[in-house]
This record gives structure tokens, C-alpha cells and sequence, in this order.
């Protein structure tokens, strides 16, 4: 077995355990920009099995969903994310409400839910539990973000990383969804970035900040 | 093979100030500066040994043997590891916990040794030295025996063996976990770059430079090379444990050269990374310090909880 | 052999008769004392010999005293009772060899001959407990002990404060006993006797339901007097205010009699307990070893830290029975053994380190007259050997290797990691996380044991004041003493075969099936690398240079006062701040004068660890205790004829109840 075909055989299995590790150092770090260069990882080993298993199926399509992958995830949005960063010249810190060592604990367990959680599920679709529980704790990881960053550029990147999770069902599960959805789903998220992107830009203009606690405010 | 086992031992012991060398020779680079020759350390050794001991007058005699016990001690874990061939010069069931005790011995002799003169730098750096080592000292257990349950083995000759045996690509969980696990460990317990700063002699700051203030010339000799051997030794566990592909499976001249080669080649990414980790990140405060530990806990224990996962 | 077990008991009782005829006979004769102590050496050492002889047999020695007595009344030694019978001798013997110069020094003539009869006889009740083969032989020691260990500590004075510690010991040791006694009782019904021999033989016809219930009711009752947390309560406030050699009796023997008990309940008559009673153990080993630990880094008194390392120990050898119970289930027999094994000898370490700190704790009280580290500091140059042998037990009890301590500890690391072995899921994830569990427990040992030995011994003297009072070395017998359990635990550490082998009959007589296979191989491991560490430890003393001694570093300035220097609670202090959450601190500082905070003539500092879930857990039981006291506070009217009446009716519904049974 050529070293290419070993590595793509294994891709499956053994890129979600970077993605457990990316999860788990997303729970770990303060600091937004790492926080994107985590999404960055994590997006590339996505699309590393997407290219994994377009070299194992010699299918054509999923070479190009790959390659949307890897453009707008590995490469646009992060640069947007970075663009927004320095543009916005706000403080570093994703303003977490749960310090890095219990996040880390809490993200540990939300991995053992999802393995536990789709444990029979898997059994019954004949999918491999590894990767469809990865998946299922990168959506829980997704909402765990949103809910205790309280950074609106953090709550995007958590929206993000939560699609990362659809995403990696879908693929898990049918092998990727229709083309044509794919690629139409990927624009959606680079759209909801722009519009979001534009969003912060307005509450950093009202609220002189980018804590979204402080929308309380707006309540009267 | 006891001949090479030997040889391994000795070329660890020897090699430890080389490898610190490399490592300030690399930061240098990337800072831009020229920096000292890589064979400094042993200069500085040299020197050390060959120098008048200042002992304070309030010491007892535990000033002057704690390092030199902690030497032994160190010199002794040492020989645990396999790093040629796939053992190490000390085998038996459960050597990898004996490996953690002997250094866990070693600092507390090193904790001793900073009390005893009763400055309050040493109280400093004591006192900080026991809450990291306290807090590293789980999850450096629990990512080795996560790996041993892996292994099915109760040594480091039979979790090497099982890791040669493995797929490369088939990279598991639970060795993921416990890697990122022990590097983190191992940069606290080595005293390197975010837990300590192995070059500053800032008060607010230091720990193990904190610890040593007092001592001078053999007894600080002893101390150096005990420290720079204890990041040797554990870079080479991390490898042995984790990426042994390439160490030798028979006695012969030219495997042994091989093998020898690939752990070179190996120790000198490691060493790369540290000096790179060093350049990039900056120092925790002290009080982020068990942040950082309970973060390795947590890694730990996934690991452990993986390796049952992994089975059903 | 059976004649020297006799004389164990007869000599025990014979000491303190010997020490009031001689109180009697010559008031002012200092050596009455010396009398009452060989006769109870001699005591102690014919125990050993029994022991040593009953071993080698393999037989059990029994003595039946039923004629003289209206009960069932056995006295036996097997290889449980033997074991511990062989600990209480041996730890027992400095102990009383310390009390010499302690009593001569601490007490007046009539207290002197108070704790000389209170001593043997403590002692024998403790004999009685192990020994004991039926209930009341084992009842009657297990009361005594709490009654005659009471006694010595009223000894050492009864302030208030100390009434309400003595009450609280009392009152725990009792509701302990009560549940003890019910354990007893649910086994009444399927035996004929009292006697142990009945009673396993009954074990294993029981129902499980009541195996259960057994196993829960002893799991307490003997939890209580062992110390688990959250029935340590008692534990911290009686074992420091105890006179210091019965101090080290109590941590070191007393608290393992309730594990023999235990041991003999679970493994002996129920065979193993119900399912989930090794993960009960195991839990209540886990909380008790870091919670023990964190409550010892806490405190600066050294006796109260002595008795909380004890909750420690006691924690990691309940995590080694809870762990043998799991794999005995799990059809592990081997692992099972292992386990246990690493329970058992880390008693017998337990025993003679902690006897060992104990001692020297007396032995720095003995020249400071103080047991707050804070006060203390470069001791090791007035007393050097008592500072080495302490040393020694420092390591020993922070679990490091060469050491007796570690040797435990890594008989117990090997059987977690023999537990992942195992079919069920359970202890597979559960086991190995015990690992990490002990290895912190570890961690924080050694931190604590590096600020006990740091603050006592080393550095400079923090108070002026005791510097005048420190003169030299404590008394010779006191240094015997030391040195006997100071050499144990280097000769354990070092060779730990010497303790394993001569244990194996033991746990292979618990766990049936446990195989010395796996356990010889590891045995050797440790003093491979003992030779390795002398070796290069010795080659190091030929690098040679010259010396010269010089004042401290002190930043350019004249010189350090001693209260610059680090203290022990400054040394804790990192480690409390990271477990604030544990011990809920309420600081309170104080800088005098208030206007000037940075230039301040006095700052006062106290700290106080409050610690929640007491309160949560005892408040309300104690409360509803104190309610139902006064109900009954009615019923003692101080009316004679109303007692007259209590009685009547005591005795009518006894008849009743023949009746209608």
C-alpha cells in the first residue's frame, strides 16, 4: 500500500482525534486570535477528509467540495475573522465566563456525551462512531462557545465552528451531501460572516465595546 | 545488548548540557542574535566543578547533599529510559512510575536544599516549586499509564515494543491526549518557558532559579546538569513512548548506527520546538500556572476514559 | 506458643499492677515506672514471638477463656489477627520506650503512675481487639480502647476546649460502635454462637440483602473509628491534644484495628461484600486521601498535621482494599491480591512512620515547648540526629522511593494498572483514575512534608525566643526509639522483599487465588534502582573542591532578620490559593498603623480554613440529636420512685416480651 492510500485509509479515524484535540484547546485558550487559528486546523483536517475520501472513492465532486472547503474555510473566512480582529482593535480576550481548566473539563465530558449519544445510532446507520461523534461534540462545542464567550467575534467563531459539525455529519453519514447544497451552504456561512462582521462593527460603534452582555442594555 | 543499554545511558547523561546548548543556540537564531556555542554548558560545568563551594552559614548538611542526591537520583530515572534500542539499562513492571518518583525524590531534596539556608528566596522558590510539581505529578501518571493500558503492558520496553508494532498513521486518542498531556507536563516539570523562565533572575518570577540562588560551584554543577538531564530524559520518554519508529530491534552495528541517527534527527525537532515554543510564548502568571496544569489534568483523564472508549 | 500468648495478656495486665503496688509501696521511687515499662516490653515482645511462631506454623493459635467468663470468650491468632497483632507489638514498643523520659518530664508522681496503669492496659485492649475471636472478647477491647484512650487524654488536662474535643471523640466513637454493635446482631439469627468461627462459617449462607446491610453498618461503624472523611471529625481534635507517645499509638495502631475489623468483616465473613461495596471504599478512599492531604498543608500545628496525614494514609489504604473488593468481584483474583497487598503493607508503613514523625514531634516539643511551626526553625543544628530521623520519616510518609512509603503506594499503582485488565467497563475507566488520584495525593504530600521538615529544622530560628531554650539533643531513649523506626523504614524502602514476602500467606489466605506471579517480579524493581542511585550517589562525593562558609544572599543589604524568612504558612500559601475552593479561607489581615500601609509597625494575619460541608452534613444531625436529648432530659426528674418505675417497667416488658415470642 502506497503511503498516500495508507494515509487516506486512515484519514477518517485518525483526523478526529485532531479535532477532539482542536476542541479541547479551543476550550483552553483566552486569546481570540488563537481561537481562530484553532478554527483554521480544525477546518483543514475537515477538508483533509474530504480529500481523503475523494481519493478513496475517486469521486470528482467530493475533490471539488474539498476545495471549496479548504477556500473559504482554511483561507477566506479566517482571513475575514483576522481582518475583523485587527480592524475592530479590540483586546485579545475572548471575555470567557468559565475559566480554561473547567471549560476544558466541560468539553471533555460534551465528548464523552456525543460518544455515548451516538453509540447506537452509528451501530444502526452502519457509519463509524468515531467520526459521527466528533461531529455531534463539534456541534455541542459549537453552542458550548456561543453560550459562555462573551466576545461577539468569539460568538461567531462558535457559529462557525458549529456548522464545521454539520458539516462533518453530513459527510460522516452520506459521504457528503449533494453538490450543489454544499456549495450553496458554504456561501450562506461566508454571507452570515460579512453580515455578522458588519453587525459587530455597529455594536462596537454604540456600545464602545464587544461584550454582547452589554446588549442587555438595549432592553428598556 | 547490556553493552548498548549501557552506551544509551552514558550518551543520555552526556548528551543533557549538548541538548541545552542547542536549545539556547536555536532561541538565539530566532531572535536574531549569534548566541554561545552549543557546547557551553559544558564549559560552564567545567568551571563550576573546578570552583570554590560557598556553603551560607545558617546550612545544614542537606545544603550540600540534596544536589548531589538529586543527581543520583536523576542519573537513576535516567536509566529507565530506552532511547537505542527498546529498553532501557533498568527494566521492570512498572519502571515508568519508579521514573516519576526518582524525580519527584530529586525535588523535594532540591525543595530541602532551598530551605535550608533560610533566605527568602529560597522559601520563594520552594514554595512555588511544591504547588507546580504538586499539581504536574497527576497528569505525568496518568498520560503514561494511559498509554501502558494501551500497550497492554506494565513497562516501557513493553509500550515501546507495542508502539513499533503500530501504524504510523493510525494515530489513537488516547495518544494524542496523552501527548499534548505530557509535553504540557513536562514543560512545567522542566522548568521551560510558559510555567518557568529558565533564563530570567527576575524575583517576581522565577521558580528554579529561585531555588538555586545559593548554590555555587560543584553543588550548582551537580544542580545544572541534573536539570538539563531531567529535560533530556523526559523529551527522550516523550519519543520512546510516542514515536519510537526507528529504534533498534537487534544488536547489530549498523541497526544501532541507524537507530542512532533517527533519534538524533528526532531530538533535534524536539529541542526545535522547545526553542520555537520559547520564542513565541510568553511566561503564565504564577497563578495561571495550575490553570495550565488542570488543563493537562483534564487531557489526562480523557486519555484514561479513551482508552476504554477505543475498546467497545 | 500458646504459654507466651498467655503471657501477653498476664503480663499486660500484670504492668500496671505492678505500677500502682509500686506507687503504693515507694511513693517517691522514681524507677516504678521503669518497672511497669519492662514488664510491658516484655509483654509486647512475647506477643511478637507468638506472632513470629504462629506464622512460621501457619497454624492459628487460640486461647478459650469461655470458663471464666459468662459469655463466649476466644482469644485467637490467625493470620489477620497475627499481622496486626505483630503491628501493634512492634509500633508499641518505642512507643513505650519514648514514654520513660515523656512521662518523667511532663508529670507530677500521681499522673506519672496514672498513665503507667492506663498504658499497659490501653495497649491490651487494643491486643484484645486483634486477638479477639467472638464478639465480646472483640467488643469488650474495642470499648476499652475508646474509654482507656479517652483516659489518657484527660490526662494531659481537661480545659474547655479540650471537654468539647473529648466530647465529640466520645460521641462519634460511640454512634460508631452502635452500628458496629447492629452488624453483630444482623448475623445473630444464622448463628449459634458468638464466636468468629460460626459467624463465617454463617457469611456465607447469608441473604444478599443482609450481606448488604452488614456490609454498609461495618463500612461506617469502623469507617468512623478509622477515620474516613466525613467521619474524621473526631480525629483532628482528638489525636493532637493526646500526650504525644499515646498521640502516635492512636494514629498509628488504633486507626488500623478499625481496618483489621473491617478487613475481618468483609474479606473473612462476608467474602467479598455486595457489588458496589469496593467502589463505596474506593470513593471514600479517594475523598479521604486528598481531602486529608489538603487539610494537613493547611494547618501549622504539627500535631493537627500529623492527624490529618493520618486521614491521608487511611485513604490510600481504603483505596487499596476498594480496589482489591472491585477486582475480587471482577474475577481477578491476581490483581485483587495485589491490591490488597499494597492496603496491608502500607498499614504496617503507615504505622511505623507516622509513630516515627509522632515521637519526633514530641522530641522538638520536648526542647521548644512549642508545636507551632511557625515559631520554629534551624533545629538541625541543635538537634542533629533527631532532625536526620525525622527526615526519614518525612520522606517515608511522603510515598517517595528508597523509602518505606513509597512502597505501598506502588504496589498500589501497579494493581490500578492491572485493573484496566479487567472485562467490565467500569473499572476499567474508574481504576486507572485512582492512579492520578494517589499520584496528587503524592504531589501534595511531598509539598507538605518538604514546608513540615523546612520549617522545624531547617533555615534560621523564626521566634528569638525558643533560641535561648534550645540546649541539645533529647534524651538517649527517646533517640532509640526514633533510630528502631527510622531503620525500618529504610530497610523497607529499600528492600521491600523483606515485607512482602513474609505478607503473601496473608493475602493469599484473604483472596483465594491471589498469585504471587505478579507481584514477585515487581518486588525487585525497587531495589535494582537503589543500588544505581547509591552507586552514582557515592561517585559523586569524589568531586572535591574547596569550601567556604559566607552569610546569605541579601540583596546587598546588612543581612536578613528571621522575620524575613519564609514561615510555613507562607510556604503553603500558592498551594491554598489553588484549593481555595476546598477550604474556603476567611483571611483577615490587619496592618498596623492604619495610615501608613506600606511602612507598618505590626501586621497580624490569620487565616481560618472553613470548611462548608461539616456544617452541612453535621449540623442538622446534631441539632436533632441535641432535640432528642431534652425529650429525654425529661424522663431524669431526680425522683427516686420515678427510677424505681423505669425499672418496673423495664423488667415487666422483658416478661411480656418472653411471652409473646
Amino acid at each position: 500500500m502506497g503511503l498516500i492510500s495508507n494515509a487516506a485509509s486512515h484519514a477518517l479515524s485518525s483526523s478526529t482525534v485532531l479535532i477532539f484535540l482542536t476542541l479541547l484547546l479551543l476550550a483552553a485558550t483566552k486569546r481570540l486570535s488563537t481561537c481562530i487559528s484553532l478554527f483554521i486546523v480544525q477546518s483543514a483536517v475537515i477538508a483533509a477528509q474530504v480529500f481523503a475520501i475523494a481519493h478513496l472513492h475517486h469521486s470528482a465532486e467530493a475533490y471539488i467540495v474539498g476545495t471549496v472547503v479548504l477556500v473559504l474555510k482554511v483561507i477566506a473566512i479566517p482571513w475575514v475573522l483576522f481582518y475583523l480582529v485587527k480592524k475592530l482593535r479590540t483586546t485579545r480576550d475572548v471575555k470567557a465566563s468559565l475559566s480554561p481548566a473547567p471549560s476544558v473539563f466541560v468539553a471533555a465530558a460534551l465528548i464523552l456525551v456525543s460518544f455515548s449519544a451516538v453509540q447506537s445510532y452509528a451501530r444502526e446507520l452502519n457509519v463509524a462512531r468515531d467520526p459521527l461523534a466528533a461531529a455531534v461534540a463539534i456541534m455541542l462545542m459549537g453552542c458550548f462557545l456561543m453560550i459562555t464567550r462573551n466576545k461577539a467575534l468569539a460568538q461567531i467563531l462558535g457559529l462557525l465552528i458549529l456548522e464545521n459539525g454539520i458539516f462533518m455529519a453530513a459527510l460522516v453519514t452520506t459521504f457528503g451531501m449533494p453538490l450543489v447544497i454544499e456549495i450553496g451552504i458554504a456561501f450562506d456561512v461566508l454571507m452570515g460572516v460579512f453580515l455578522m462582521g458588519l453587525f459587530t462593527f455597529r455594536i462596537r460603534d454604540s456600545f464602545a465595546d464587544l461584550d454582547v452582555s452589554k446588549l442587555r442594555r438595549l432592553r428598556g | 545488548m547490556t553493552a548498548v543499554k549501557l552506551l544509551q545511558f552514558v550518551v543520555l547523561l552526556a548528551s543533557a548540557p549538548l541538548a541545552r546548548g542547542i536549545i539556547a543556540r536555536l532561541k538565539a537564531i530566532l531572535q536574531r542574535r549569534s548566541g554561545a556555542s552549543v557546547l557551553r554548558p559544558y564549559y560552564d560545568l567545567w568551571k563550576l566543578f573546578h570552583k570554590e563551594e560557598i556553603v551560607p552559614a545558617s546550612a545544614s548538611w542537606l545544603f550540600r547533599a540534596g544536589p548531589r542526591l538529586a543527581f543520583a537520583l536523576t542519573v537513576t530515572a535516567a536509566a529507565v529510559v530506552p532511547v537505542l534500542c527498546g529498553s532501557g539499562l533498568l527494566s521492570f513492571s512498572g519502571d515508568f512510575i519508579l521514573l516519576i518518583y526518582l524525580l519527584a525524590f530529586a525535588r523535594f531534596l532540591m525543595m530541602l536544599g532551598a530551605l535550608d539556608p533560610g533566605s527568602s528566596f529560597g522559601g520563594m522558590g520552594a514554595s512555588r516549586e511544591a504547588m507546580v510539581s504538586a499539581l504536574a505529578e497527576g497528569p505525568l501518571l496518568l498520560s503514561l499509564i494511559a498509554v501502558a493500558i494501551l500497550a497492554k503492558s506494565g513497562n516501557l520496553a513493553g509500550v515501546v515494543a507495542w508502539t513499533t508494532g503500530q501504524n504510523f498513521f493510525d494515530i489513537s486518542a488516547v495518544h494524542v491526549l496523552a501527548l499534548t498531556a505530557l509535553i504540557f507536563v513536562v514543560l512545567a516539570e522542566a522548568g521551560r518557558m510558559p510555567v518557568d523562565n529558565p533564563t530570567t533572575h527576575l524575583e517576581l518570577t522565577m521558580i528554579h532559579e529561585a531555588m538555586v540562588l545559593e548554590y555555587s560551584g560543584p553543588s550548582l554543577a551537580f544542580i545544572e546538569w541534573a536539570h538539563a538531564l531531567k529535560l533530556n530524559l523526559l523529551i527522550a520518554l516523550i519519543i520512546a513512548l510516542f514515536a519510537p519508529w526507528g529504534i533498534a530491534a537487534q544488536t547489530g552495528m549498523i541497526a544501532l548506527l541507524l537507530a542512532a541517527v533517527i533519534y538524533v534527527v528526532k531530538l533535534f525537532l524536539a529541542l526545535l520546538a522547545v526553542a520555537v515554543l520559547e520564542s513565541v510564548v510568553a511566561k503564565l502568571r504564577m497563578y495561571v500556572v495550575p490553570e495550565f496544569l488542570g488543563i493537562a489534568s483534564a487531557l489526562a483523564i480523557l486519555a484514561i476514559v479513551f482508552t476504554v472508549i477505543l475498546k467497545r | 506458643m500458646l504459654i507466651v500468648f498467655a503471657a501477653l495478656f498476664l503480663l499486660l495486665l500484670a504492668a500496671p499492677v505492678m505500677a500502682g503496688i509500686l506507687r503504693i509501696l515507694r511513693p517517691a521511687a522514681a524507677w516504678g515506672d521503669a518497672v511497669s515499662a519492662v514488664i510491658t516490653v516484655m509483654a509486647l515482645a512475647s506477643g511478637l514471638a507468638a506472632t513470629i511462631g504462629m506464622w512460621l506454623s501457619g497454624i492459628p493459635l487460640t486461647l478459650d477463656a469461655t470458663r471464666f467468663s459468662p459469655f463466649v470468650f476466644q482469644l485467637s491468632i490467625d493470620r489477620l489477627g497475627g499481622f496486626f497483632l505483630f503491628l501493634v507489638c512492634a509500633v508499641s514498643i518505642p512507643a513505650v520506650v519514648y514514654s520513660l523520659p515523656y512521662t518523667g518530664n511532663h508529670y507530677g508522681n500521681a499522673q506519672r503512675t496514672c498513665y503507667w496503669v492506663l498504658l499497659p492496659l490501653f495497649l491490651l485492649s487494643m491486643v484484645l481487639v486483634v486477638t479477639g475471636a467472638s464478639v465480646f472478647a472483640f467488643f469488650l477491647g474495642w470499648e476499652l480502647m475508646t474509654l482507656l484512650s479517652t483516659a489518657l487524654i484527660v490526662l494531659e488536662g481537661d480545659s474547655g476546649e479540650r471537654r468539647r474535643s473529648i466530647f465529640i471523640y466520645l460521641l462519634m466513637m460511640h454512634a460508631g460502635a452502635a452500628l458496629v454493635i447492629s452488624a453483630f446482631l444482623l448475623f445473630s439469627p444464622y448463628v449459634p454462637g458468638l464466636d468468629f468461627a460460626s459467624i463465617r462459617a454463617a457469611g456465607a449462607l447469608l441473604p444478599g440483602s443482609l450481606k448488604a446491610a452488614i456490609f454498609l453498618l461495618a463500612f461506617i461503624g469502623f469507617g468512623t473509628k478509622a477515620g474516613i472523611i466525613p467521619l474524621h471529625l473526631w480525629l483532628p481534635k482528638a489525636h493532637p491534644i493526646a500526650p504525644t507517645p499515646v498521640s502516635a499509638l492512636m494514629s498509628a495502631v488504633m486507626l488500623k484495628t478499625a481496618v483489621y475489623a473491617f478487613l475481618r468483616f468483609v474479606f473473612d465473613f462476608l467474602g467479598g461484600g455486595p457489588e458496589w461495596g469496593g467502589y463505596l471504599v474506593l470513593g471514600a478512599g479517594a475523598i479521604s486521601c486528598v481531602l486529608g492531604i489538603l487539610y494537613a498543608m493547611f494547618e501549622t500545628d504539627l500535631k493537627r498535621l500529623l492527624a490529618y496525614s493520618s486521614v491521608e494514609n487511611i485513604g490510600i489504604i481504603y483505596l487499596g482494599i476498594g480496589a482489591s473488593l472491585i477486582c475480587v468481584k471482577a474475577g481477578e483474583p491476581a490483581v485483587g491480591g495485589l491490591a490488597l497487598l499494597a492496603a496491608v503493607i502500607h498499614c504496617l508503613n503507615h504505622a511505623i512512620f507516622k509513630s516515627l514523625l509522632f515521637l519526633g514531634s514530641g522530641a522538638v516539643h520536648h526542647r521548644t515547648h512549642t508545636f507551632n511551626m511557625n515559631e520554629m526553625g534551624g533545629l538541625h543544628r541543635r538537634m542533629p540526629v533527631t532532625a536526620l530521623l525525622f527526615l526519614i520519616g518525612c520522606v517515608s510518609i511522603a510515598g517517595l522511593p528508597l523509602f518505606s512509603g513509597f512502597v505501598g503506594e506502588w504496589l498500589a499503582f501497579q494493581g490500578f494498572l492491572g485493573g484496566a485488565q479487567l472485562a467490565a467497563a467500569t473499572p476499567q475507566v474508574v481504576l486507572p483514575l485512582m492512579a492520578g488520584v494517589l499520584a496528587l495525593t503524592g504531589g501534595l504530600g511531598a509539598a507538605c512534608f518538604v514546608n513540615v521538615y523546612g520549617s522545624i529544622f531547617l533555615g534560621r530560628p523564626r521566634t528569638p525566643a525558643p533560641e535561648a531554650a534550645y540546649t541539645d539533643e533529647v534524651p538517649r531513649s527517646m533517640l532509640a526509639s526514633l533510630a528502631v523506626l527510622g531503620s525500618a523504614c529504610v530497610l523497607i524502602g529499600l528492600v521491600p522483599v523483606v515485607v512482602i514476602r513474609p505478607l503473601w500467606p496473608l493475602i493469599q489466605a484473604l483472596v483465594p487465588g491471589a498469585d504471587y506471579g505478579i507481584v514477585s517480579p515487581i518486588s525487585g524493581g525497587i531495589s535494582k534502582a537503589a543500588v544505581v542511585v547509591v552507586m552514582v550517589a557515592a561517585s559523586t562525593v569524589l568531586v572535591r573542591s574547596a569550601l567556604r562558609r559566607s552569610a546569605i544572599w541579601a540583596c546587598g543589604l546588612s543581612g536578613l532578620t528571621s522575620r524575613m524568612e519564609y514561615t510555613a504558612s507562607a510556604f503553603s500559601k500558592p498551594i491554598r490559593t489553588v484549593f481555595a475552593a476546598v477550604y474556603k479561607p476567611e483571611r483577615k489581615l490587619e496592618v498596623l498603623p492604619t495610615e501608613q500601609p506600606y511602612f507598618p509597625n505590626a501586621i497580624s494575619y490569620r487565616s481560618r480554613r472553613t470548611t462548608s460541608y461539616e456544617q452541612m452534613l453535621y449540623r442538622p444531625l446534631f441539632d436533632s440529636l441535641m432535640n432528642v436529648a431534652q425529650q429525654f432530659r425529661r424522663l431524669q426528674t431526680g425522683n427516686i420512685q420515678l427510677y424505681l418505675l423505669y425499672i418496673f417497667l423495664a423488667l415487666l416488658s422483658m416478661l411480656l416480651l418472653m411471652r409473646f415470642r
